[in-house]
């Protein structure tokens, strides 16, 4: 077994919100060209016709408001833009139109093109570029947080496409460690933030959670769990501590609260010789956010659910056989080479995560769904027979 | 990028903020520091209207509740009552409090004014 691998002990992963590769890591491609970002060429037609460009012009806060809508029937219309032919193309041309629904207002709707610098996202870039930067992870479905979230947790999401209340009837990552003797947590910010798995987990499996503070604690102690699911502050308020500005990246949240948030869940495992040897940390976004990327989600294997034009809103039938919108992740561990570019050849979506952290602790699972079984793994990017002595230190 | 330079672990009298005194007095090898901007407290609106995923995670919240606790014990609020991000924060962290009572720890340091 590759050092990496043997010396691993923890996998955690840093699930963010509503932001697609484009918009955060697309600038990067002016430092490396293997990143698939964006050049400027990208474009969009808007509702009077106009070529829309790709613009480094995003801004932290108060741009993207209206929040660009993400659900089902959107995100179908922003990928196919309206195509009705059979098989239908997906050319990514339909994010400013659709944009320009909410608000009719044609200057606002051509900002959904708009993308980060790198200076502007100094914790984003020094991640993307000092570890392994992923140029096809996408979203699981063409749709909204909560159904692409279950992905991360189940592998599937039991036929949903929506952000309704469902209960899932398979085992979770963390309930199928438990049963193999391993340890798992989900890591919420605090009461007020709480989790976004209520209906089963947090109800039903309390013990499996901790607060973000028990996590900087965990990793100062070196007792962390052998896999760690860590949410982001989903929300303004007032707590014990005083006031906590909202750090998921969710429009129209302050995108630099963010960057801080990536830094401090860095910095707590990286502080801790030992945990940084032994740890990889994924730092992935649930779904696009309605914002634009370039690249064509690719189609995939079905997970055996279907979800009807009454969940749809649309007049098909969705057979999960297609990714969503792709988003920015990053893998990030002394063991991978600096500037990894995990090339187009392989595709990662969030059922990656169950398959490959049941894979490294459990093995072979059969009763993981045939789309979480094929889903790529990723933990052979620890590939250095000797660990790096480089790293990066944020601090503000 | 924002990169504060390529160094050498520093000798502690010249060494950094705090994170950045921690890798070095921890970690051999070489490390790049790099600062991170704080947003201005202009960027925190707690009563900002609340967005589709807090309504959601509401409604969520809102389920559990009534599939936990009988009527009288309810907060009693529904989900279409709760308008804003400081609204949202308190019914979600009420129902927390009951659904995950060990995560709450009260904090030493006084909240700030």
């Amino acid at each position: 077994m590759p050092p990496g691998l043997d010396a691993l002990k923890h996998i955690v992963v840093l699930m963010m919100e509503n932001r697609s590769f484009d918009h955060m890591l697309g600038s990067l491609k002016a430092v490396n060209p293997l990143i698939d970002g964006v050049d400027g060429t990208q474009w969009n037609p808007d509702t009077q016709g106009n070529q829309v460009f790709v613009k480094p012009l995003a801004e932290f806060q108060g741009q993207l408001d209206p929040d660009p809508d993400h659900a089902f029937p959107a995100v179908d219309q922003q990928i196919f833009n309206g195509d009705q032919s059979n098989p239908r193309v997906a050319s990514m041309k339909g994010f400013v139109q659709n944009y320009f629904q909410q608000q009719q207002d044609l200057a606002h709707s051509q900002k959904i093109m708009y993308y980060f610098t790198q200076e502007q996202l100094p914790v984003l870039t020094a991640l993307a570029t000092n570890f392994a930067v992923f140029n096809r992870w996408f979203a699981s479905i063409p749709g909204p947080t909560l159904c692409n979230r279950a992905f991360a947790h189940y592998g599937t999401s039991f036929g949903q496409v929506g952000m309704s209340v469902f209960y899932p009837h398979g085992k979770s990552i963390y309930e199928r460690l438990q049963d193999a003797g391993h340890t798992a947590k989900l890591y919420y910010f605090d009461q007020q933030s709480s989790s976004l798995e209520v209906v089963n987990l947090l109800q039903h499996q309390p013990q499996l959670f901790a607060t973000y503070s028990q996590f900087i604690a965990d990793c100062k102690s070196g007792i962390l769990s052998d896999f760690s699911f860590i949410e982001p502050n989903y929300s303004d308020h007032d707590n014990d501590d005083g006031a906590q500005i909202a750090s998921d990246q969710h429009p129209d949240h302050n995108v630099q609260a963010g960057e801080l948030y990536i830094a401090s869940v860095y910095n707590a495992i990286h502080s801790n010789p030992a945990l940084w040897a032994s740890t990889a940390l994924l730092v992935v976004y649930d779904e696009h956010g309605g914002i634009f990327d370039h690249v064509p989600p690719p189609s995939c294997i079905k997970d055996g659910h279907s979800a009807g034009p009454a969940d749809t809103g649309l007049n098909y039938t969705f057979e999960f056989d297609r990714l969503g919108v792709r988003v920015p992740a990053i893998l990030i561990s002394p063991w991978v080479p600096k500037g990894t570019v995990v090339g187009t050849d392989r595709v990662f979506e969030h059922a990656s995560i169950p398959n490959t952290v049941t894979k490294h602790f459990i093995g072979p699972y059969p009763a993981a769904n045939p789309r979480e079984q094929a889903a790529q793994t990723f933990l052979d990017l620890l590939s250095l027979p000797a660990m790096r002595t480089d790293s990066v230190v944020f601090s503000t | 990028m924002s990169d504060a330079g390529h160094k050498k672990a520093k000798p502690a009298s010249k060494r950094g903020p705090t994170a950045a005194k921690q890798a070095a007095s921890l970690l051999p090898g070489d490390y790049t520091s790099i600062r991170v901007p704080i947003p201005p407290s202009s960027a925190f609106d707690k009563n900002r209207p609340a967005g589709c995923l807090l309504q959601a995670q509401v409604r969520h919240f809102h389920h559990a509740e009534s599939a936990r606790l009988p009527k009288e014990k309810r907060d009693g609020r529904r989900p279409e009552d709760i308008h804003t991000e400081a609204e949202a924060a308190t019914y979600i962290a009420k129902i927390t409090k009951l659904l995950h009572p060990q995560g709450y720890k009260k904090s030493k340091r006084k909240p700030s004014s």
